[in-house]
């Protein structure tokens, strides 16, 4: 907490005197387990640790007080007076929130006067909160609506305003996202606690006092955050609310499906909010693991983009054009093109928002005609050469994950960034790191670009030379790791996807090798890969190559692309008369280059598995069908499979499934994680096949995106949304205004 | 009650207007329904009016569709001017005082729903999903 502001000043000179000491200096001997406290609520006995505040305590009894500004993941302001409970040989009612639990402490959550302050709060509150729920966006899921009902009283005796009217303040511009309507505020400074403390950007405050007291961003500019829309979330009253879905739906109308995101390798869990076949929203779902009950706000606002630029019917390409034309005439091309092709020369490319379903059943297909290459889109070195020979890196799951796990940086005393911007390319695992960095004081070193983390780190440059000086132990930061407890390396994916990436990877392999050897902590996990696609690891996991060199190569005449639209090759790099077959959802890259265009359902459209960076199983949920003649995406291949004459043998997804998990176990066990093993045995194979002579890397190891620009478009989905462009568009215009905060880079 | 002597004389009548005994049962059959009356008139698309005041009001005016519909008869095909003598809005037969005729004044055309020829409305709602069009070489 030390390094929140206004102490982060303070904290910014100890984080680079003292970093590489403060681990040294930490305490090792454990903690004594305190006794625990009695207390009574309701009279009912409960024993909490002390510490623990009356609010806390009471739900431990089960008994839920009302609060507006008290929140389990920001600080206490204890500003808004809901939780008013009684304790016994107390004068006034206390604020439970903010009051900790005391010895033989006797709390009345619904004692006379208790409800009495209550009510008096919500009779304050509603003094100047205007009484516009039936255009309210928050109507129906208000908690000051809710709170009234429960414990307000039905009638006022604050009359006044009928003659002066209520308090009225003027609405804020903070962005395409969040939309406000400041009268509604109630002052609870969730919002402002939220973007100081976890977001990370000052941007919100408190200006006046008292009814004067104005909630905004002082001089009129942009929340420019990657988080922003949580805010949405938190603000208990309508006061912030969504702007994509401004007067679109209410809660009691739609139907909430839980989902998994796609939009990065996080695998955030969400819930989409649907109504007429029409997807309204996207939430959060709260799991501590993963995402806590955050989203970034592309997983938020970018499904707009799922009802624009999709494919809805079957394209065949007559004269150099796309025709639309049905599922038989596509098909039956497709067969006789197969039919007079050589099999081997038959390959497949899985882009980023590829299912491990439809990826094991096209896997299975090509197999079964003969084709052996079968790739993703992302690279990933694959040898430790760089060539055909050397050790296959991809065959140990340990190289690949993120093994330590998201939740696990919260142990870690020191984590080294390595040609990452973990900010952009996974919001919530930045937001973990700087939780960390907030509550455990957390060194963190920056190899890479200088870019804005939200945080205060060490920055070592982003040339290779660096690296090899932390491999041999002549880099300063070297000692910190040696005697760091728990140190995290992460090592980003960008820089991997050029010739050089093997050279990186082998030192980087080197570097936890070597911090593994002087950790006195033998199971910690140090070495840690951040993947930025959701299907890269599902699809590593099922046997495909990273990266499009082999069908570079091969030159194949048959080329499946499911949905596969990042431009990584052209058409030029195939066969010359080869046939592209493109399986997706929207018509992008992918769709423009292809011959024949099937149309698939995106992610909220089908039960579909997939794996994060941490290597965990989830599954997602249809919450709409898909548009047009669209189908799902295993569907599409078991019955072109059918047409092509190696019918594959799953008639139903629980018949895919298991095949999936006859490949790898871990598909047995969705919404788990096990553990990666081998680590030590593939590092021993890598250090011994790897070339002895030194290569050199003359690249700097910088991450692609590097501004909050770069973070909103990225896939055929945000690339085809309104709301994302809208918010590029006012980054641009952020970069105008004086009053916006420069981005470093 | 009817006296015996008017059934029979009634039945004779209904006989003699639908051509005997076999005509009678078709007319039945197509019409569910068999009186004897005056022809009032016939309109353009040879429906036949009748009137008797012997049946009760109501059920003194009546039309007899022509057999060239067959059994695919509606009220519709009726034209405006009958349908006001036949529903009692007026008591003058249009074939004995005409309507004025306005060049405004659209041709009459039966409800065609359920036939090829049916009305169908454009949709004034924005579709849900907007398709992707290739784009133009």
């Amino acid at each position: 907490m030390l390094r929140l502001w206004p102490l982060r000043q303070v904290a910014k000179v100890q984080n680079v005197l003292g970093g590489l000491t403060q681990i040294a200096t930490k305490s090792s001997q454990p903690v004594p387990a305190p006794e625990l406290v009695e207390v009574f609520i309701d009279d009912k006995q409960i024993f909490v640790e002390p510490g623990t505040t009356v609010l806390q305590a009471c739900a431990v009894a089960g008994v839920e007080i009302p609060r507006f500004c008290y929140h389990d993941r920001l600080s206490i302001a204890g500003n808004c007076r809901m939780c008013l409970v009684e304790v016994e040989r107390s004068a006034k009612p206390v604020a439970s929130c903010a009051m900790p639990v005391i010895k033989g402490m006797k709390v009345k959550t619904d004692s006379p006067m208790t409800r009495k302050a209550r009510e008096g709060v919500m009779e304050f509150l509603l003094v100047n909160h205007p009484l516009d729920c039936p255009i309210c966006d928050q109507g129906g899921e208000c908690d000051l609506q809710d709170q009234s009902m429960a414990f307000g009283s039905d009638r006022s005796r604050f009359t006044d305003n009928a003659f002066t009217g209520k308090r009225a303040v003027e609405d804020k511009n903070i962005g395409p996202l969040i939309k406000t309507i400041m009268t509604r505020c109630i002052h609870c400074t969730r919002c402002i606690r939220f973007a100081s403390e976890i977001a990370g950007v000052d941007d919100l405050g408190t200006s006046g006092r008292g009814t004067e007291m104005q909630v905004g961003t002082y001089v009129e500019k942009m929340f420019k955050s990657e988080l922003s829309g949580n805010v949405i979330d938190l603000c208990p009253v309508g006061a912030l609310t969504s702007k994509p879905y401004a007067f679109t739906a209410r809660p009691w109308e739609i139907r909430k499906i839980e989902s998994i995101d796609v939009m990065d390798a996080v695998g955030s869990n969400i819930v989409v909010s649907m109504r007429t076949n029409e997807v309204m929203r996207i939430l959060p779902r709260l799991n501590e693991e993963i995402n806590e009950e955050w989203i970034s706000d592309k997983t938020r606002f970018a499904y707009d983009g799922l009802k624009r630029q999709r494919l809805t019917t079957p394209f065949i390409r007559v004269n150099d054009e796309l025709v639309p034309t049905d599922w038989e005439t596509a098909f039956v091309k497709i067969a006789e093109k197969v039919k007079s092709t050589e099999h081997a020369s038959i390959a497949g490319v899985a882009g980023k928002f590829a299912d491990a379903e439809a990826m094991v059943c096209l896997k299975d297909m090509i197999n079964r005609l003969g084709g052996e290459i079968l790739c993703t889109e992302e690279s990933f070195p694959m040898t430790t050469s760089g060539q055909v020979f050397g050790l296959i890196l991809i065959d140990f799951r340990s190289n690949y994950i993120l093994n330590s796990k998201i939740a696990g940086i919260e142990q870690s005393d020191l984590i080294l960034l390595i040609g990452t911007n973990p900010r952009l390319e996974a919001p919530l695992v930045n937001a973990r790191i700087r939780k960390t960095w907030v509550h455990n004081e957390v060194c963190v070193a920056l190899l890479g670009a200088p870019v804005d983390l939200s945080y205060d780190y060490q920055y070592l440059g982003d040339s290779y030379t660096v690296l090899k000086d932390l491999t041999t132990g002549k880099h300063p930061l070297c000692q910190a790791l040696s005697k760091a407890k728990k140190p995290l390396i992460i090592l980003g994916t960008d820089c991997l996807q050029r010739d050089d990436s093997h050279i990186i990877l082998n030192a980087v392999r080197e570097l936890s090798e070597n911090v593994k050897k002087t950790c006195s902590n033998k199971d910690w996990k140090i070495f840690n890969v951040l993947q930025q696609s959701a299907s890269q690891v599902g699809a590593l996991d099922l046997g495909y190559q990273p990266g499009v060199q082999a069908v570079k190569t091969v030159k194949p005449q048959v080329l499946f692309m499911l949905g596969a639209d990042a431009a990584s090759f052209k058409r030029q790099d195939l066969c010359y008369n080869a046939t592209i077959i493109y399986i997706g959802h929207h018509g992008d890259y992918g769709a423009q280059m292809a011959d024949i265009v099937l149309p698939a359902a995106a992610y909220t459209e089908k039960d579909a598995i997939y794996v994060n960076t941490e290597g965990r199983v989830q599954i997602g949920r249809q919450a709409v069908s898909p548009p047009g003649v669209a189908r799902h995406d295993w569907k599409i291949i078991r019955a072109l499979s059918e047409i092509l004459g190696v019918t594959l043998p799953y008639d139903k997804i629980g018949d895919v499934r298991s095949r999936l998990a006859e490949i790898s176990p871990s598909f047995n066990y969705p919404g788990q994680v096990s553990d990666s093993g081998f680590e030590t045995q593939a590092y021993k194979l890598q250090s011994e096949l790897k070339p002895k002579v030194a290569e050199p890397c003359p690249n700097p190891i910088v991450p692609n995106k590097l501004k909050l620009r770069d973070f909103f478009m990225t896939d055929p989905i945000s690339r085809a949304s309104l709301t994302m462009a809208k918010c590029i568009q006012a980054c641009d215009e952020s970069e105008k205004n004086p009053y916006s905060k420069r981005e470093a880079v | 009650m009817a006296s015996f002597r008017s059934v029979i004389v009634n039945s004779y009548k209904i006989l003699r207007q639908n051509n005997g005994v076999i005509g009678s049962f078709l007319k039945l059959f197509r019409h569910d329904d068999l009186k004897w009356g005056t022809c009032i008139g016939e309109d353009k698309f040879g429906n036949k009016y009748y009137q008797n005041n012997y049946y009760f009001y109501g059920k003194n005016r009546w039309v007899s569709f022509p057999p060239s519909v067959g059994f695919d008869f509606d009220a519709s095909q009726v034209p405006p001017e009958w349908h006001r003598w036949l529903q009692y809005i007026t008591d003058e037969p249009p074939s004995t005082h005409p309507l004025p005729k306005r060049n405004w004044m659209a041709d009459h055309t039966e409800n065609l729903t359920g036939s090829s020829k049916e009305y169908v409305p454009y949709s004034t709602t924005r579709p849900k999903i907007e398709a992707w069009v290739p784009p133009k070489k």
